[in-house]
């Protein structure tokens, strides 16, 4: 489904040059749930919102469904994520203003092809188990709930893809593990998914895991079944 | 405050420099606008004033009870014998005339007109002007001696020292050489005396009309000690008027005519007659202008302070962990406030006086910015910073520094800036955004009365007309025949006529009231016109014929006022006699009383009056050969080439007498001057209005970008496209926008209604004024929220997301 060629990307300040992504090779199958790994700094966030296209390679190739990503033009990608992507921050990423159920619903916002959001919206948020709280505003929620309606924001739309940054960076032992029970089940039902976490146990709950270090893939290996 | 709260004061300008260049400029806008109409206000309730003794002094009015008529209402001017019958009723009383005359200075040969008037010799018991040589009091009892202001002295003499010098005066066409006896400060501008030269007024007048009650030919002005006095003296006045005008009036006279008295101070801005009170709205109105837009830079500034100062509450977080005190952090925020309005304050001043030259033009006048002293602008200035300041600097100061510092670290999301803190803003802007669009639609409606003053129709064609009023001062009947034959001759010229009544006015007014058994009464005006007047002006002939020497009976030149006539009406006097149709009337009696007035034609309504009072029926009478009242020229081509040739015309006959002439267009801009003025002052307040009102929301929206950065981040992520997120910011603003004018249309058709009323032919409040305004203020808004909701778009949502 996902395949990128040679991908980098540099960001230039002043006079340094850093290089997050040095060449990265990578291919993604339907189906897969994939776990980035690395230290700090070593270009996980960045190449996981190369493959959201929220951020866009310096060069390289990137292939999705076998469509070349990277000749297209903002408008066109906005469309792509919000027909095909869905996000789930390590920090929730909720918008304060708007209650969970909004939150949701921004999922469907940019959406142009769907009908019965309401009832969409409502399934997602029963899925995950947090359609109690819907009038509630987020800062009224736990870590957990918060980060619960952020995968529900992320699934309504039924993506093709669900990228992950550290969604269990902020949360105590058992809302994470509640969260990657979530993560696991929409798997098993089908969602391809890519997670970056620091937690080995977690990366182990993935089907396939990926070490990174300085921009660069060093190892990429399927969990033995 | 101590050096390093200047050093964070500086920091905090320069860093964020855009910012504080926005905000300090958007107050010193707010600042320089209240300064300048200010100033223009206080000059126009400072008149007089500079008078020593101005409290004890009162204006006499006429006052004409009679409601409806042409010269109902209190008038600045009383009949010429007025203050000898009080000198006799009222013992005791101090008081004096001023007469103006015609006046011309004769210069080897060549008149020169000047503003001479003649006055009492009790003159400086009243009016102590500053004298510069000489003396005042007492030299006028001697009619032979003249007193100059310094201006003539310096303009004839070349200096200030020209007591003991002759002049030769021509008063009233009579030419004398009077000897100057004093010098006088010239009188300043805020001064409606407006003389140049005084001298003594004769004691014995022998017009008939100068003991003529609800005559106006001079001002009377008396001298109490106190207003109990000037009060004691008018409830007084009735029983003086019933005695003295029985003859006039007949019983009871002061039901119909009565005298009052006004406070010199206040002559200026009060109305005369039917005039409506537009000059104390103007300023008035002008006032609130500099008010509200000083109130909207406030308001912004404080918002934008607010907003900002919310921001750093992770900032004085920190620097409570790092051990900062409340009350350092107190001065601290009050101490940038402080400075920040006292900076802005002094921009202001420097904006006024880059600004003062332009205003004086678009207004006409002379004001000026005085620093220090009970006038000083530099001490209620300095009280101003310190409260805006104090206003601006109290929420960072007080509810910032009260935040519990780990509260606010731990938390994602900056204090202050939640729904209520959202929502208080919008108001505001909302609120700002009316005053604007008020402003705005004020501003179309004056420039579109002022338009059609200037192009409506008045009932003849202002272009191409010449009026020649120093005709008036030609008394002999050869020279008279002589200028108007010569001026005929002119090429350019196509017809000339004499009438007692020309656009501008002519300082000639009669009015006739008829009454007979009970009806009633009708006030007309008399207008007597020499041959070709209705041609000269391009009057229309709405049914009979005008008057002429064809028609031997038209001329009234030697007949009694009880004697019959033969008059054309215009339509106004048609209507109040009851006739529809013009060609009803012909052959008809005027009536109800008056002597035989047999109408012979009936023209269109002609407004030679302001445009603020109202036409009046008028009867026009034929005279085949007029002895006074000036000239009006009809003439094609170039106005200057035709002026020159009149002048040089007149000068070729009538070389002793000034030459004063001005086009018909001239004349009446004169009469729509002063509303011109008071537009363009709107107009100047108003766009400042408007500019400040789009900085604030300028600052504003960036503030509320960057409060949305990561939201917008977020919505980027979930597909939302570039116009998606400009859209959204967008509306967020058009949102108080369309509130604004929710509050401001009302508020300004009340407001314009008022004061459309005060003319006699206004124009329509037209939608469209309101719809202009309201789209303007729209696409103002959204062109001020869109450079910034652009980049907000454009900026990867990866950065945004990060910006945490
Ligand atoms: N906007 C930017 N400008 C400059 N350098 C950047 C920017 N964003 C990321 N970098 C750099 O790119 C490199 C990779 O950053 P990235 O955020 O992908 O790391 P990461 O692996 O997600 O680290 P962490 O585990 O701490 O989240 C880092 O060296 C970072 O400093
Ligand atoms: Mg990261």
């Amino acid at each position: 489904m996902i395949e990128l060629q040679a991908i980098e990307r540099r960001y230039r300040s002043d006079e340094v040059e850093t290089t997050a992504l040095a060449g990265i090779d990578l291919a993604i199958a339907e189906g897969e749930f994939v776990a980035i790994m690395g230290p700090s700094g070593c270009g996980k966030s960045t190449l996981l919102n190369t493959l959201g296209t929220i951020d866009r390679p310096t060069s390289g190739q990137y292939l999705f469904g076998g469509r070349d990503l990277a000749q297209l033009p903002e408008s066109d990608l906005a469309q792509f994520r919000a027909a095909s992507l869905g996000f789930v921050f390590q920090s929730f990423n909720l918008i304060d203003e708007l209650t969970i159920e909004e939150n949701v619903a921004l999922g469907l916002a940019y959406r142009k092809d769907v009908s019965d959001r309401k009832a969409r919206v409502a399934a997602a948020m029963d899925r995950i188990g947090i359609a109690h709280r819907a009038r509630h505003f987020p800062h009224q929620l736990s870590g957990g709930q918060q980060q619960r309606a952020a995968i529900a924001r992320a699934i309504v739309g039924d993506p093709k893809l669900i990228l992950a940054d550290e969604p269990t960076g902020n949360l105590d032992t058992a809302n994470g593990e509640q969260v990657m029970n979530i993560l696991t089940t929409l798997n098993d039902s089908g969602s391809t998914i890519v997670m970056v976490t620091h937690s080995p146990s977690h990366a182990d709950m993935a089907k396939r895991r990926i070490d990174m270090l300085d921009g660069r893939i060093v190892a990429s290996a399927m969990r033995a079944l | 405050m101590n050096g390093f709260a200047l050093l964070s004061l500086y920091r905090s300008l320069t860093r964020h420099r855009v910012y504080a260049a926005l905000n300090v400029g958007g107050l010193a806008i707010g600042i320089a606008t209240i300064i300048v109409l200010g100033l223009y206000v206080r000059f126009e309730t400072g008149f007089e004033r500079w008078l020593p003794g101005h409290d004890k002094v009162y204006l006499v009015q006429t006052n004409v009870r009679a409601p409806d008529q042409p010269f109902s209402g209190r008038h600045h001017w009383t009949m010429g014998g007025l203050l000898e019958q009080l000198r006799e009723d009222f013992p005791g009383i101090v008081g004096t005339r001023i007469e103006p005359v015609s006046a011309s200075v004769m210069e080897n040969g060549v008149a020169a007109s000047e503003k001479l008037k003649r006055v009492d010799p009790s003159f400086f018991d009243i009016f102590a002007l500053p004298m510069v040589a000489g003396t005042g009091r007492g030299a006028l009892a001697d009619p032979a001696n003249l007193l100059v202001s310094r201006s003539i002295a310096e303009r004839y003499f070349g200096t200030a020292e020209a007591v003991g010098q002759s002049m030769t005066v021509s008063i009233e066409g009579e030419t004398r050489l009077l000897r100057i006896a004093g010098v006088f400060e010239d009188l300043p501008p805020s001064s409606e005396l407006d003389f140049t030269m005084l001298s003594r007024l004769p004691d014995d007048v022998d017009s008939p009309w100068w003991r003529n009650w609800g005559s106006t030919s001079v001002q009377t002005f008396l001298r109490f000690a106190g207003p109990e006095d000037a009060a004691r003296f008018e409830s007084g006045t009735d029983a003086f008027v019933d005695k003295r005008a029985l003859s006039a009036y007949g019983e009871q006279a002061s039901k119909q005519i009565g005298i009052n008295l006004l406070p010199i101070a206040d002559m200026h801005l009060t109305p005369q007659g039917r005039e409506p009170d537009s000059r104390r709205q103007t300023v008035t109105t002008l006032g609130i202008v500099g008010a509200l837009t000083l109130l909207i830079a406030i308001v912004n500034y404080v918002n934008l302070a607010t907003a900002r100062a919310a921001l750093r509450a992770r900032e004085v977080a920190m620097r409570k962990v790092m051990g900062a005190d409340r009350g350092a952090l107190i001065r601290q925020f009050l101490g940038e406030a402080i400075g920040t309005a006292a900076l802005a304050g002094l921009v202001g001043l420097a904006l006024v006086e880059l600004a003062l030259p332009f205003v004086n033009a678009a207004g006409g006048l002379t004001l000026t910015l005085t620093y220090f002293g009970a006038q000083g602008v530099i001490l209620p200035l300095a009280l101003l910073a310190l409260v805006i300041g104090v206003v601006a600097g109290a929420y960072p100061a007080f509810m910032l520094s009260r935040f519990p510092a780990a509260s606010v670290l731990a938390s994602a999301k900056a204090p202050g800036g939640g729904q209520a803190g959202t929502r208080l803003r919008q108001a505001l802007v909302a609120a700002q955004f009316a005053l604007a669009i008020a402003f705005m639609i004020g501003t179309g409606v004056l420039f579109a009365q002022v338009q059609h003053l200037r192009s409506a129709d008045i009932g003849f064609d202002r272009e191409g007309l010449l009026l020649i009023r120093s005709m008036s001062w030609a008394e002999d009947e050869a020279q008279r025949r002589a200028i108007v034959a010569r001026m005929a001759a002119i090429p350019s010229v196509r017809s000339v006529a004499l009438s007692d009544s020309v656009p501008g006015g002519s300082g000639t007014n009669n009015v006739d009231t008829f009454k007979k058994d009970g009806s009633p009464p009708l006030s007309m005006r008399r207008v007597a016109i020499g041959p070709e007047f209705f041609e000269t002006y391009g009057a229309r002939l709405l049914a009979g014929r005008f008057l002429g020497d064809e028609f031997a009976s038209d001329d009234v030149t030697d007949r009694e006022f009880e004697e019959p006539r033969n008059v054309v009406i215009n339509t106004l006097l048609l209507r109040a006699l009851g006739y529809k149709d013009p060609a009803e009337a012909i052959g008809q009696q005027v009536g109800r009383g008056a002597p035989p007035r047999t109408i012979v034609g009936v023209v269109n309504d002609m407004r030679f009056l302001s445009p603020r009072e109202p036409i009046d029926p008028t009867y026009y009478t034929y005279y085949r050969d007029p002895r006074y009242g000036p000239l009006t020229l009809r003439f094609t081509g170039d106005p200057k080439a035709t002026t020159d040739a009149a002048r040089e015309a007149w000068i070729s006959v009538a070389g002793e007498l000034p030459f004063e002439a001005q086009t018909g267009v001239e004349s009446l801009r004169e009469q729509y001057a002063e509303d011109e003025r008071a537009a363009r002052l709107f107009a100047i307040g108003a766009g400042l209005a408007v500019l400040i009102g789009m900085v604030g929301l300028w600052g504003l929206a960036s503030f509320n970008t960057a409060r949305r950065v990561r939201e917008i981040g977020i919505r980027k992520a979930l597909g939302a496209t570039r116009g998606d997120i400009v859209r959204l910011l967008v509306r967020q603003f058009l949102q108080p926008v369309v509130l604004a004018n929710l509050i401001a249309w009302p508020l300004a058709w009340a407001a314009m209604r008022r004061w459309l009323a005060g003319f006699d032919d206004p124009i329509a409040l037209s939608p469209l004024y309101f719809l202009g305004a309201g789209l303007l203020a729209a696409l103002i808004a959204g062109l001020t929220v869109l450079g910034q909701s652009l980049r907000a778009a454009r900026a990867t949502p990866a950065w945004a997301l990060r910006h945490d």
